[in-house]
């Protein structure tokens, strides 16, 4: 299991990382963390010619806050979101979500830009980005583009990116303080591949009732996907059993899930109804000022 | 040590020796021994699970920078014997095996040609070059298919894929059954594994053209056994061919057969006249070097009202994969011959079919009868659910207690020095089983569902020769050891096992500690060369202990012996009778008080090699021994495994608050290590039945090649241990010993799954088949929560 | 394809070496720099055997190329001692609760809680088996090295540790 040959570039800034993947087009692949391209090159399952390593680009990686969004450079590695206190102050369900991939040594190396681009249905930093609508800020020597993630995330292993374009940062909105939020996750063990995740960010209103919701689900398609009619209906709702019950049911319903060796369709449904519900009650409780 | 304890050093918890080494990075592992010039070699494999093999273009890898040879089968069988596996028993078809194929490939990952290149990477790259036709034959890939009359043959040679099936009876099964208050039935279903040692096989193959000798380092469990096949495939005397085993980053069972890789590779070395190494992958170590289990087992027991058991009968099913690097009937064999264990029944019968199927060969691995206790328990259990009863009530009723013994089971197998009952009670006991099943019944009204598995074993450890013969195995249960006083009083020991990290080096110092009387710590043990080994059987099953560690202690003895004779000459006494040696000092019985003398092993030694005319007449120089030991037929430990599992109903994870151990493993030469060896099978059992699992689709085609496929229990899954100790010694062996290490994976997979059934019981379903995946817990559950 | 010139600096001392590009750190650490203690156990990523710390941070050397790795500070098995060249305090525990058999994945088990230790002082045993679920031991079951990291951690912080058998 050695990787097969390529010639290596490490530009050290944008304009020469565009002038390399201009000139090798489809013959090139950016090297972020590597934790998921390296194996499948290890594997020989992937095998590009030229290989662009960005890690030398200085303003890729960092983590800054503007009162109303945080944006994380696309090569910050899992393990600085964990542990960035603007994070954790600000949108606490980053961090979190970062803690449930793979292990310390992986997180140590991967990057939240390289799993978004990577789109593996499974990973958490793509759902997370649809769940909030994060801003991807490609980059190439054509100028500037910003996608929604939704938009972005195209299928299994697919992302809106040419051959040429970097994702230079992603854009996340801070949550309100009273925002409550939760990101429940099944695994064989721990960091493995997610079977199904849920994440959820949800808001009251002084009576009680839903001000406004955010329901992401992964592992029940080929990306993850929210649940729009559900966030939109829920809004005046009181968040009872049967409220959720209900919610727990579109859940389970809802995406085309596949049966591999880990998980039947079927499993992944009833998880996706246990999860949502896990999942809002603990936002629920969030709101409410526990700490879920 | 206690005051009376029978020993100075066995029985101490002694931190290893093997430590140093490890925890500083400076082991000597296969990978980290280098040769100048050495060549690297890299198996061109099948795609197809069964194909006829039409032609192998190796002609643009051949050109390749860097490329030294590309070989196939052709070449490969002419430098060497094919396998002939073919010993004298009943219902077993002989099977003959070319070093690799040339008419046909029978498994996904089957070898086909091999590229040899001045580095990994460029031999990788070759083998991608190496162009295969094959013609894609049918496959069957599940046993039950196999041994259908219309199923493809697996081997061509044979006349059906049923590669062997025996019967036995004892007394009138059908007799008891007619006669039977009921007759309860049960299936298990256990599932294909892999060992997974954390170092895959490899080998590093040294030919020395001016001797015409071969050296080979190899991780292997059994370096005597593998030399003598070695030689006879190379076609070479064993006096031309040394092993000599590194360090072993893991064997279980894994590391004992030559296979055709290394075979290929120590060809390869000879044929170029220049060293060649091959260190698998883990890609074709999860599906191309040896699997194991995937056994289905169905039991019929007749018994009376009470419970009593009265009669048994076991169909046993084995897919053996697509090669026989071991005799087919070996691992089934013993399931059926020890099945009834810590029970009292006398009528009992088995029949055993193995299978052949287009999928990696099957061979032993820790525990080849891990199934055994848990097809026992599990129709203890099913006993207790047919009629109602306490499942500890209906155990309680025919399990064997130390008046019971020596039991001869219905097989002919005689049990002693085991206590099944007192350790099942002393396990009760601890756990507190009743209190257990009040906490049970509450929780169930708050819909926790927590359950209790027991499991019962009686672990065979020791093989004798005496048992191969008598159940009609070609091969010898004996081990061989030396031990040697160096003129300078420095000792060193050899013996023919092998570890594979289990600690012998510790163990084994405290063996020859005891018998000769000094300290372990001054003791060097010297194990997996050839040359320097003294030729035993290995290590496999779990003979470690008696075999290696008994036979040690008693050439140690024996070296003991002949230095205080020696003592004797030289203080003048007419006998040595009131001698002895404590840590390395002659020490005189007088007074009722035994007392050093002057006299040290270093000062014998000296005597002994370099002062001959001082030795007492007529003996020979020199102070060393080697010795041979034939074990009992058989030594048995037996152990007792209470689980308590909580299952959530609601997801499917099962998880394990509580796990205690209770063990008679006999004398123990190190605790410390014997505890290991109990926690790692325990976990490695749990992972089995959890985890663990070589998925094939219809094809053939393996879907768990990775291990973030084929999943292993991690640290966040694995429970906390307790472990209390039952043991009695063995009357009949050195230091009465008994060996252990494979009962803990015996003991897991019977105690888990009978937890998780119990915790499932309200719900009335049954779990007859591993591994017991969150998904499979709410496949049964679906319908009703 | 060109082989490189690199210099990788491991334990503190230069290694001039030759690689192609393609060239897995864990390999450029075993046969070019030739410090053994490395050990590989899959090569993507799950087993945790090649674990070794770069800039102090544990990381897989096998899911990172040589030439990733220049400029940057590299520490392996063989640089892990206490001051007089004897054991950590982790290394010790170690040994003293039997958390290692055939030894082969504990190079890794050391590289990631020397570098973890650091961060979390005083770590729950439900923490220490997540970190560790990161390793895969086939022959321990986990429990001696759960123990020792506990041990460990304990006798770091200056206070007593409970040692002994479990």
């Amino acid at each position: 299991m050695k990787p097969g040959r390529f010639t290596y570039h490490a530009p050290e800034s944008l304009d020469a990382a565009f002038g390399l993947l201009g000139e090798y087009g489809d013959d090139a692949k950016i090297l972020a963390g590597g934790q998921s391209l390296i194996p499948m090159m290890n594997l020989r399952m992937a095998r590009p010619d030229h290989i662009v390593d960005i890690a030398a680009i200085p303003e890729l990686t960092g983590i800054s806050e503007n009162g109303e969004q945080v944006t994380i450079g696309s090569m910050t590695c899992h393990a600085d979101i964990v542990a960035a206190e603007v994070l954790v102050q600000r949108c606490p369900i980053l961090p979190t979500a970062a803690k449930f991939i793979g292990h310390h040594a992986i997180r140590n190396r991967g990057t939240i830009g390289g799993s978004v681009s990577h789109a593996d249905p499974a990973a958490e930093w793509p759902l997370i980005a649809i769940l909030l609508d994060a801003g991807m800020v490609v980059r190439s020597s054509r100028g500037e583009r910003r996608v929604q993630a939704a938009d972005f995330i195209q299928s299994i292993y697919t992302v809106d990116l040419e051959p040429d374009e970097i994702l230079t940062s992603l854009v996340f909105p801070v949550l309100a303080a009273d925002e409550g939020w939760a990101f429940q996750q099944i695994s064989r063990r721990a960091g493995d591949f997610a079977i199904v995740t849920v994440a959820v960010t949800l808001a009251l209103a002084s009576g009680g009732t839903i001000e406004r919701l955010r329901l992401c689900l992964g592992g029940m398609d080929v990306t993850p996907f929210r649940l729009k009619d559900v966030e939109r209906d829920a809004t005046g709702k009181a968040p009872d059993a049967t409220w959720m019950d209900e919610v727990a049911h579109l859940a389970a319903t809802a995406g085309s899930p596949e049966s591999d060796m880990h998980a039947s369709a079927e499993y992944r449904r009833e998880m996706a109804a246990h999860l949502t519900k896990q999942a809002l009650n603990t936002a629920i409780q969030r709101c409410r000022g526990g700490d879920g | 040590m206690n005051e009376g304890a029978p020993f100075n050093v066995i029985g101490k918890p002694l931190p290893r020796k093997e430590d140093r080494r490890f925890l500083t990075g400076r082991g000597r592992y296969l990978d980290d021994i280098d040769l100048p010039g050495t060549v690297h070699v890299c198996f061109v494999r099948s795609p197809y699970a069964h194909a006829r093999i039409l032609s192998i273009d190796i002609s643009e890898a051949e050109q390749m920078p860097g490329v030294v040879a590309v070989v196939t089968g052709e070449q490969v069988n002419q430098w060497t014997a094919p396998l002939r596996m073919a010993p004298p028993i009943d219902g077993l078809q002989p099977m003959e095996m070319a070093t690799l194929p040339v008419d046909k490939v029978r498994f996904q990952g089957d070898p086909v040609a091999c590229v040899v290149a001045t580095d990994r990477y460029l031999a990788e790259d070759a083998a991608e070059l190496v162009m295969v036709d094959y013609e894609p034959l049918d496959v069957v890939a599940d046993m039950f298919e196999a041994m259908k009359e219309s199923a493809p043959k697996v081997d061509d040679a044979l006349t059906s894929n049923l590669v062997s099936h025996q019967t036995f009876a004892h007394g009138d099964t059908a007799a008891r059954m007619r006669q039977a208050h009921c007759v309860v039935e049960a299936e298990f279903r256990s599932h294909r594994q892999t060992h997974l040692p954390m170092e895959t096989r490899g080998i590093l193959a040294d030919w020395d053209e001016g001797r015409g000798h071969l050296t080979l380092h190899v991780g292997n469990q059994a370096p005597h056994p593998y030399r003598s096949v070695m030689a006879g495939r190379m076609r070479m005397k064993e006096s031309e061919v040394t092993v000599i085993v590194p360090d072993v980053g893991g064997g279980f069972g894994q590391k004992i057969a030559v296979y055709r890789e290394e075979l290929t590779v120590a060809a390869l070395a000879r044929h170029l006249k220049r060293p060649a190494r091959w260190r698998e992958d883990r890609l074709e170590n999860l599906s191309a070097a040896s699997h194991a289990r995937e056994n289905v087992a169905r039991t019929r027991a007749a018994v009376d009202a009470n419970g009593c058991l009265l009669a048994l009968e076991l169909e046993l099913y084995e897919d053996f994969g697509a090669y026989s690097f071991y005799p087919a009937n070996y691992l089934a064999r013993v399931i059926a011959m020890i099945l009834t264990g810590p029970y009292r029944v006398q009528d009992y019968a088995f029949d055993v079919k193995i299978a052949l199927t287009n999928k990696c060969g099957n061979g032993p691995m820790r525990a080849p009868m891990a199934i055994t206790s848990w097809v026992m328990e599990g129709t203890m259990d099913a006993i207790a659910r047919d009629l109602g009863l306490d499942p500890v009530d209906v155990r309680r009723r025919n399990i064997l207690s130390g008046n019971d013994l020596p039991y001869t089971m219905a097989t002919g197998e005689t049990l002693e020095d085991i206590n099944p009952a007192e350790v099942m009670e002393k396990g009760l006991a601890a756990f507190d089983y009743e209190a257990f099943r009040r906490r049970q019944i509450e929780d169930r009204k708050n819909g926790v569902y927590r359950g209790v598995g027991i499991c019962n074993v009686v672990e065979s450890t020791t093989y004798g020769s005496k048992f191969y013969k008598a159940a009609g195995i070609p091969g010898s249960g004996h081990e061989c050891a030396w031990v040697k006083v160096e003129p300078s009083g420095a000792v060193r020991a050899s013996a023919g096992v092998m570890a594979t990290g289990q600690g012998y080096e510790t163990a084994f110092s405290q063996a020859v500690g005891e018998g000769l009387g000094i300290d372990p710590a001054n003791v060097a043990i010297e194990l997996g060369n050839t040359d320097v080994a003294p030729y035993g059987m290995g290590s496999r099953g779990a003979r470690g202990g008696t075999a290696g560690g008994g036979t040690l202690y008693l050439a140690a003895q024996a070296v003991q012996g002949k230095a205080l004779e020696i003592a004797a000459n030289l203080m003048g006494l007419n006998s040595a009778e009131r001698l002895r040696l404590a840590d390395g000092v002659v020490q005189q019985f007088a007074n009722d008080a035994w007392s050093d003398t002057e006299l040290t092993l270093a000062d014998i030694a000296r005597v002994a090699y370099l002062d001959p005319t001082r030795l007492p007449d007529g003996m020979d120089p020199g102070l060393e021994t080697l010795k041979a030991y034939d074990p009992p037929a058989m030594t048995y430990s037996n152990l007792v495994h209470i689980c308590e599992v909580e299952v959530d109903v609601h997801t499917g994870e099962i998880v394990i608050p509580r796990y205690l151990i209770v063990e008679n493993c006999g004398t123990m030469l190190n605790p410390t290590i014997v505890k290991g060896q109990q926690l790692g099978a325990t976990i490695m059992g749990l992972s089995g039945t959890l985890f663990e699992h070589v998925v094939y689709d219809e094809n053939g085609q393996n879907l768990t090649g990775t291990l973030a496929d084929y999943l292993v229990m991690s640290a966040d899954k694995a429970p906390e241990i307790e472990i209390l100790d039952l043991s009695t010694p063995n009357k009949r062996t050195p230091a009465g010993l008994k060996g252990m290490a494979e009962g803990g994976v015996m003991g897991a997979i019977g105690a888990v799954t009978g937890a998780v059934n119990d915790a499932l019981a309200p719900l009335d379903v049954v779990f007859d088949r591993h591994p017991l995946t969150p998904d499979a817990i709410r496949g049964k559950l679906r319908d009703r929560i | 394809m060109e082989k490189v010139a690199i210099t990788l600096n491991i334990n503190g001392q230069d290694f001039d070496m030759l690689v192609e590009p393609r060239k897995l750190l864990s390999d450029a650490i075993r046969e070019d720099a030739r410090l053994t203690g490395t050990h590989v156990g899959c090569e993507h990523g799950v087993c945790g055997a090649c674990t070794v710390q770069v800039d102090g941070r544990s990381q897989r050397s096998c899911l990172t190329f040589a030439v990733q790795a220049v400029g940057k500070s590299i520490t392996t098995i063989e640089a892990i001692a206490d001051e007089d060249g004897g054991y950590t305090a982790l290394q010790q525990a170690l040994h003293e609760e039997h958390g290692l058999q055939c030894g082969f994945c504990t190079p890794g088990i050391i590289m990631t809680f020397e570098a973890y230790l650091r961060e979390n002082r005083d770590p729950t045993n439900e923490e220490i088996r997540d970190v560790l679920s990161g390793n895969l031991c086939r022959c321990t079951g986990y429990q001696g090295i759960v123990r020792a990291v506990k041990v460990a951690a304990e006798r770091m912080r200056g206070g007593k540790s409970e040692g002994g058998q479990s």
